[in-house]
């Protein structure tokens, strides 16, 4: 897959149909990997495609001028998709390079399963069903949905519908439903209060410093809400309860839009679950209106169309 | 003076410092790390604990501080410090980088202007380093004049020495307070041999380095080379983390919460990546996003050293390893494109 990427990015420049490639190339720290954005042929072969390229790069589009060619996983291409059903994105400016995805490893569980951090480990390895955690010099087996990212496992989208290429055989989802609802359904056992209690403990830990909101290819706005001082909508200091306020209003903002890629959860640095918050969203969404975000860039975009009826009844 | 202690006395040790100190201990909330108040009972962190997340700056420049509290009258305000807790502190087990990052920022926080709230802070606590034995493959500290072991801004330092840990005061309020201490044993001559060897094998741990020779005229030599810094933070997503988590950045911003005339006027930690940075009293002078990350960069290795003589970096890993998309500083000053 990797060396296709690498011939057909290649050619994409050289033929001069994009102006930039954005993929990932190996990161510094072991078992990590960086987004490339370059317009240098000479950069290609450092593109890798491995179990660690987590970063959604649907984010980058809307801010580079020209055309783009972008490896996409699944979830990815639902983001470039909505990004397009938007208007935020030509689809004539892209060109999508699809992954079939097997779901990428998260570090931080793989991390609690060997009791050990990222670099002191000598090895993690996807085979198959399995991961394979060398520590030491011992292999430690165990099945693949202990160590993939929450929303990996339920991914309804691994094989990207919408590409121009598609680098590898189609895959299945991994479909781990229940696995990948932990946490959510840990939180709808709790009484209201206890909830309340769970998100102030939470909430109390964030430093805004806004990453959930930068990574996050359904946060496109100029100004985002938070900074408005006239109203000021929210305090623009780490109290809980404006962390909060903060966190519900972006996750009402990018209701119909975002993809569950799981992005704001695994940047934000004091380990918020804000998936918890996105991803009910994303259900609601999908109940209510029969929408999923990404899914087809015909269709109009869920929040900002109306039906003449539509309005009718609603503007009175 | 030298000392030691066994490492499953430590309890009883910040137990009895207790008494004079609030203790603070690095602890895991979830999986997020910082320096917290001790319960009392918890040693673990000795198990755990390479550094936290949360720098310890956090302790005297929190990321949200009440700066005072006002009520709106008439044509006046009444103003109200809050009250200080007058408390003395101790931290305990303090990395050698973070507390280098004390020494630095103290030199902002006392320049022009003296920082009340910081000081105070400052001026009441007492920090016990502990020497590193499991540096991070992001930690580079030894490329900028410290090192795993380094004692020189702590008042009491320990270095692990298998079931013991050594104990040397440095300063003199380290001395005093070993002195009134006890349940300390005094050190043998094979105590420090083996703290030696320690501090040798911890100083080669340290893989990651950086060229900081002439850094200052590098850095200057490119300053405009717009296509080099485009390209370098180009995935860069201007988002808080590195410059929030970094133990010498001190931005800070002020806003006022007012709610029927009772006001608080609070100040929280800013940074010059994020784009609305001094947007209130003018217009952010760096639109781009590749002018924000070379000011960060070159805040930290060319004007904090013209100004105070030290590069405002100690290598303590952090910005690395906590950004969302793994740029790495130590990458980009190894790239200069130098033009001399
Ligand atoms: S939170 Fe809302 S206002 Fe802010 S950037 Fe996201 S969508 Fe825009
Ligand atoms: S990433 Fe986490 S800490 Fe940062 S603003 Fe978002 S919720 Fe807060
Ligand atoms: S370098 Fe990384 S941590 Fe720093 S602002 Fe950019 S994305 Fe955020
Ligand atoms: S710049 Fe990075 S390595 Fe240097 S002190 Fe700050 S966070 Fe640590």
């Amino acid at each position: 897959m990797e060396q296709r990427l690498r011939t057909e990015a290649k050619t994409l420049l050289e033929q001069d149909k994009v102006d930039y490639i954005i993929g990932f190339e190996p990161g510094i720290l072991k078992f990590t990997t960086t987004p490339l954005i370059t317009k240098d042929k000479d950069d290609i072969d450092r593109l890798v495609i491995n179990s660690f390229i987590a970063n959604n790069l649907a984010n980058f589009l809307t801010e580079l001028k020209g055309r783009v060619g972008i490896v996409a996983k699944g979830c990815d291409s639902r983001s470039i998709v909505s990004l397009i059903q938007d208007n935020k994105v030509a689809r004539e400016d892209v060109v999508i390079l699809g992954v079939p995805c097997p779901g990428i490893i998260d570090l931080s569980k793989v991390e609690k399963l060997v009791g050990k951090d990222r670099d002191e480990l000598d090895d993690i390895a996807r085979e198959g069903d399995k991961v394979v955690i060398t520590t030491d010099g011992k292999r430690n087996e165990f099945s693949i949905t202990e160590a993939l990212f929450d929303n990996c496992l339920g991914c309804e989208l691994p094989t990207p519908q919408e590409y121009d290429i598609l680098l590898g055989e189609p895959t299945s989802p991994v479909a781990e439903i229940a696995a990948s609802q932990t946490q959510i359904a840990r939180l709808k056992e709790m009484t209201p209060q206890e909830r309340w209690e769970f998100w102030k403990n939470e909430f109390s830990r964030c430093i805004r410093c806004y990453a959930c909101r930068n990574v996050c290819p359904a946060c496109f706005c100029q100004r985002c809400f938070v900074e408005e001082t006239e109203p000021q909508w929210a305090l623009p200091v780490p109290k809980w309860q404006d962390n909060l306020l903060f966190q519900v209003v972006r996750n009402i903002h990018v209701a119909g839009r975002c993809t569950d890629c799981g992005e704001c959860e695994r940047a934000c640095p004091v380990n918020i679950p804000l998936r918890s918050l996105t991803k009910e969203m994303y259900d609601i969404v999908s109940d209510l209106f029969q929408f999923k975000a990404g899914m087809d860039k015909d269709a109009p975009p869920l929040m900002t169309h109306y039906e003449q009826e539509e309005a009718e009844d609603l503007v009175r | 003076m030298t000392k030691k202690i066994n490492k499953r006395d430590i309890g009883k040790l910040l137990t009895q410092w207790n008494q004079e100190f609030a203790i603070f201990v690095p602890s895991k909330e979830g999986d997020t790390t910082k320096m917290t108040s001790w319960d009392g009972k918890d040693v673990s962190f000795l198990d755990w604990y390479r550094n936290t997340v949360i720098p310890p700056k956090a302790s005297f420049f929190p990321p949200l501080e009440e700066m005072f509290h006002f009520q709106k009258n008439k044509g006046s305000y009444d103003l109200e410090l809050p009250a200080s807790d007058g408390q003395k502190k101790l931290i305990f087990g303090i990395r050698p980088c973070d507390a280098k990052a004390l020494a630095i920022l103290d030199m902002i926080f006392k320049d022009a202007y003296e920082d009340p709230y910081y000081l105070s802070k400052r001026e009441n606590t007492v920090l016990v380093g502990l020497g590193c034995t499991n540096p991070y493959d992001s930690c580079f500290c030894t490329s900028l004049g410290s090192n795993p072991s380094d004692s020189a801004n702590v008042d009491i330092m320990l270095t692990d020495i298998g079931d013991q840990f050594l104990m040397e005061a440095i300063t003199d309020k380290g001395k005093s307070l070993i002195a009134n201490t006890s349940g300390l044993d005094d050190a043998t001559e094979a105590d420090e041999a083996r703290a030696k060897e320690a501090q040798e094998t911890s100083y080669r741990k340290v893989t990651k380095r950086v060229d900081t020779k002439d850094i200052e005229e590098r850095l200057l030599s490119c300053f405009e080379d717009q296509d080099y810094w485009e390209k370098v933070t180009a995935k860069c997503i201007s988002c808080g983390i590195c410059t929030f988590l970094c133990p010498t950045c001190y931005c800070f911003d002020i806003n006022d919460e007012l709610v029927k005339r009772q006001g608080v006027r609070f100040r929280s930690w800013d940074s010059c990546a994020l784009p609305i940075y001094t947007k209130m009293p003018m217009e952010n002078p760096r639109e781009e996003k590749w002018q924000r990350v070379r000011q960060k960069v070159c805040h930290k290795y060319e004007f904090y050293p013209m100004n105070f003589d030290v590069i405002a970096c100690t290598g303590c890993g952090r910005c690395i390893r906590q950004c969302p998309v793994n740029w790495d500083i130590t990458q980009i000053l190894a790239s200069l494109p130098v033009k001399v």
